[in-house]
């Protein structure tokens, strides 16, 4: 503590949880949008990682909404926001966004996607493992190519439809926090835009790491066109999404409200190391230097030739950065933004708990969770573009 | 329509009957009648025993004290803030007897020392004030007085004494710009201190060329701070020059 504060800013009220959670929905939003690059936008290249991204979407829109659900403390209760919605509170409308975003894109788009295999696996498996797979189809097996072309044809809608949806879902965090508009910190029309790009990066960064660990441990060998593809893209949004936070920056320094010298205050001392070092050096500035000079982003043939088992692991540590970089910027919005008083003259301070609801464990496990989730439904519905699929009867 | 659309159909259709179904037996009757909540909430919260009488039931048997109380100090103070809800005292007076607060840690919740306190509360130190001996020992609870007036300004505007005392305006006496009759302090809100009401006031030790010590900084009086009287910008009870 330091300076004056109000008695009530003393301790904050949106701690570690609140961080975790537009930190999930980012990486969903995210994973879908690189997704719909293959489906939508035709890049071929990044087509191995296509059924990945949507699967790591799934995994982690599950479990976004736990970190919220353990911060409010009842879960028992939560289904209620669905049975009387209040249509005056964003927070409450928040529950709509998700069910539409699970149950008419994401689910619809796998099933859609995964149809023909599902039908293929049931006819061929036996005892429960049949029924599964047959429940999972609904019932429809029709895999004349009528029928497999309609399943393509509405998959690409439904790609279509998804990307304002997910740039719903997670423009949506930012607007809760850009329209506090007590709090200068937050109060952003750009709020929404910079956490979109910034889940665009951590959505491309977190399916690479996911596919390059992955291919490791199946020991198979990584798609270099499509491992440098995703380094492209994951260039090509870095640089949007730092060229936004800094037109915010600018801005904010340009427009010098009253504001200004407790948010320097903030940044040089607060928030020097989770800000300057950890979001914009390590976690911007050396990814975008690294894959600048490594992938072939700039130019066709990359600036500098690596081979490409040095080049997998560079990308593997600058997606790594970049998650870093990217969970950092939630905590800085998160956490910055209660770190210093209503009366912008003094500042608190913040000391995450271990144990507890809303401690470091109960945070561990929830970022844990998405991937134990990403494992089952990958024993499910294998995304492996090179997996054996039974040979299908009538071929 | 290809067979995919209408199992699919099918399953929306089950799930959307299903939250309907849910929906109608979950969400109570009464839910939205008169706002976001459940209307008959008012009616079970009207249910809930009575548990406080309100100062008039306490009147019909204890008349010397409410009408002392009345007369008194505490006259703002009702009787249950004091004794705890006694709703079934009244009832049955005779079992059930409401606590009465004779422990010294009681009355400093509201006269213990806060900085938030209005000006002119009477507040004391409860460490330093007449330490051990129970508060009832010199104060009637029913109708308090201070046994001698005050002799300090300091006793009733702690927080602004304090403040003074760490400012550049320390070694200034309350006096030199309030002049207080002693009755302020005997009945504090009907008599009365003055308050300085001119930018010449301050002049006296702060113009330029005023027959004042030296040390005192000095502003040119006609266009310092325009036409706004000095305490628009400057605390006098902690005056700081940034
Ligand atoms: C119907 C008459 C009646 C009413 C109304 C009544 N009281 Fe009493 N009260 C009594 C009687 C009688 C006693 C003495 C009981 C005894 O000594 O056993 C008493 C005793 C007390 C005592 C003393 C307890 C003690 O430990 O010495 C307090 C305090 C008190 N009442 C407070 C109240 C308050 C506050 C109210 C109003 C909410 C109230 N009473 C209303 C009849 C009443
Ligand atoms: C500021 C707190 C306070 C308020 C207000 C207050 N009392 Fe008391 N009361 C006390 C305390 C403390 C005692 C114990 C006094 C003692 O033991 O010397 C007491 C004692 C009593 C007693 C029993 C002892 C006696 O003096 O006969 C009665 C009866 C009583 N109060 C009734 C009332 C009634 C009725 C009211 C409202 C008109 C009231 N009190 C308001 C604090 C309060
Ligand atoms: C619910 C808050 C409250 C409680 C509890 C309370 N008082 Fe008071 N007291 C007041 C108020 C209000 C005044 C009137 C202040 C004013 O005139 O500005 C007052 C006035 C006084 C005064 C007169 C001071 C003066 O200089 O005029 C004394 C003495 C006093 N109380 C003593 C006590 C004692 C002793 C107790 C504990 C039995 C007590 N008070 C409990 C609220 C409380
Ligand atoms: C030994 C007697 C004695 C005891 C015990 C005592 N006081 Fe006082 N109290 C005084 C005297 C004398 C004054 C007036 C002079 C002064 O301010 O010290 C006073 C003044 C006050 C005032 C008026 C504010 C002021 O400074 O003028 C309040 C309020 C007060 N006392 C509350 C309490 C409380 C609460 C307790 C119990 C924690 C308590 N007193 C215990 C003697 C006592
Ligand atoms: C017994 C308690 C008490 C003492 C002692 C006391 N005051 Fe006050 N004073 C009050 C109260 C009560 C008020 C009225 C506060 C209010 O109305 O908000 C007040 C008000 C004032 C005001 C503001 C008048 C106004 O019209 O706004 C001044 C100035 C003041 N006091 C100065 C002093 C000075 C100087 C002393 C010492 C010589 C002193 N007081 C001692 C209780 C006291
Ligand atoms: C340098 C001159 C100066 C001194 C010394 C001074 N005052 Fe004041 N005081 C003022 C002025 C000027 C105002 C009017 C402020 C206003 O109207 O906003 C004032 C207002 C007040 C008020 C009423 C407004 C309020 O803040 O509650 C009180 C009570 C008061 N003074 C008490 C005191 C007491 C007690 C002391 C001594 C500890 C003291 N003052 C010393 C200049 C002074
Ligand atoms: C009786 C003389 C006297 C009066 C009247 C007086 N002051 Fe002062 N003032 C002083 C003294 C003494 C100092 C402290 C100078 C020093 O720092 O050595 C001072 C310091 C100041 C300072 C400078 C604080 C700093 O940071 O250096 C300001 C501002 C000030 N007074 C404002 C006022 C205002 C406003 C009034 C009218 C309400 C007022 N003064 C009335 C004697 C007075
Ligand atoms: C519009 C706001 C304003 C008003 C009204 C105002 N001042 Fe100031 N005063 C300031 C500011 C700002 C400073 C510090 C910068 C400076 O020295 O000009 C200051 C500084 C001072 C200083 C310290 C100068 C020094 O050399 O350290 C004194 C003494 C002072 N004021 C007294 C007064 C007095 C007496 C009045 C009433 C006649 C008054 N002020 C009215 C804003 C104001």
């Amino acid at each position: 503590m330091q300076g004056y504060i109000y008695p009530n800013e003393f301790e904050l009220r949106w701690g570690l949880l609140i961080v975790l959670y537009p930190y999930l929905t980012g990486l969903v939003a995210g994973a879908f949008i690189l997704a719909s690059l293959a489906r939508v936008f035709n890049v071929k290249e990044v087509e191995p990682t296509y059924r990945l991204a949507l699967l790591t979407a799934l995994a982690f829109l599950i479990v976004a909404p736990l970190p919220l659900v353990a911060h409010l403390g009842h879960p028992e209760r939560s289904y209620e926001i669905f049975l009387t919605p209040n249509r005056k509170s964003a927070m409450a409308m928040f529950g709509f966004v998700y069910a539409w975003y699970l149950m008419v894109v994401l689910l619809l788009e796998i099933w859609f996607d995964y149809r023909r295999d599902l039908v293929l696996t049931a006819r061929e498996a036996t005892g429960p493992r049949k029924w599964f797979y047959y429940t999972l189809t609904l019932g429809a097996t029709d895999l004349s190519d009528r029928a497999l072309q309609f399943d393509d044809r509405v998959g690409r809608w439904i790609t279509i439809i998804g990307i304002p949806s997910a740039f719903l879902l997670h423009g949506y965090v930012g607007f809760i926090f850009g329209s506090v508009k007590a709090n200068p910190w937050w109060s952003s029309v750009l709020m929404p835009v910079v956490f979109l790009f910034s889940a665009i990066v951590s959505g491309i960064a977190l399916v690479m790491i996911i596919y390059l660990v992955a291919t490791l441990f199946r020991s198979k060998k990584v798609d270099m066109g499509c491992a440098d593809k995703l380094a492209s893209f994951l260039f090509y949004a870095i640089v949007v999404d730092f060229s936004l936070e800094m037109l915010d920056f600018i801005h904010r320094l340009y427009e010098a409200e009253e504001s200004i010298e407790i948010l320097s205050q903030l940044i040089e001392g607060r928030l020097f190391v989770s800000l300057i070092v950890l979001q914009i050096v390590l976690g911007t500035l050396v990814p975008l230097i690294s894959l600048g000079v490594v992938s072939p982003a700039l130019s066709k043939r990359s600036i500098a030739r690596i081979p490409a088992e040095v080049r997998r692991l560079i990308y593997l540590g600058c997606a790594i950065l970049v998650q870093i970089g990217i969970f950092s910027i939630r905590w800085n919005v998160v956490i910055g933004g209660q770190l210093f008083s209503k009366s912008l003259r003094g500042l608190t301070a913040y000391k995450a708990e271990l144990l507890g609801l809303e401690g470091l464990l109960v945070a561990g496990v929830l970022l844990v969770l998405p991937f134990l989730v990403l494992g089952v439904l990958v024993k499910i519905l294998p995304p492996w573009p090179d997996t054996e699929l039974p040979a299908s009867p009538e071929a | 329509m290809p067979q995919q659309v209408t199992r699919l159909g099918i399953a929306f259709a089950v799930l959307a009957i299903v939250f309907v179904a849910v929906r109608q037996t979950l969400v109570p009757d009464t839910f939205g009648d008169a706002g976001h909540y459940r209307a008959a909430a008012v009616d079970s919260i009207e249910a809930q025993p009575l548990k406080y009488a309100g100062h008039e039931a306490c009147t019909m048997c204890h008349r010397p004290i409410a009408d002392k109380r009345s007369a008194s100090n505490h006259s703002g103070v009702s009787c249950e803030v004091c004794h705890g809800p006694a709703a079934e005292h009244v009832a049955a007076p005779g079992n059930v007897r409401p606590r009465a607060p004779r422990e010294r840690g009681f009355c400093p919740l509201c006269h213990g020392y806060n900085a938030s306190r209005p000006s002119g509360f009477p507040q004391i130190d409860p460490v330093a004030h007449n330490p051990t001996v129970p508060c009832m020992t010199c104060h009637d609870p029913h109708a308090p007085e201070p046994p001698v007036i005050p002799g300090e300004c300091r006793a009733c505007h702690g927080q602004i004494a304090s403040t003074k005392a760490v400012s550049h305006h320390a070694v200034l006496p309350c006096l030199t710009c309030h002049d207080a009759p002693e009755e302020h302090k005997a009945t504090p809100r009907a008599v009365r201190p003055g308050k300085p009401s001119s930018r010449d006031f301050c002049g006296g030790c702060h113009a330029e060329g005023a027959d004042s010590p030296p040390h005192i900084p000095g502003v040119d009086m006609a266009t310092h701070g325009e036409d706004y009287l000095c305490w628009q910008c400057h605390y006098p009870h902690h005056p700081e020059a940034e």
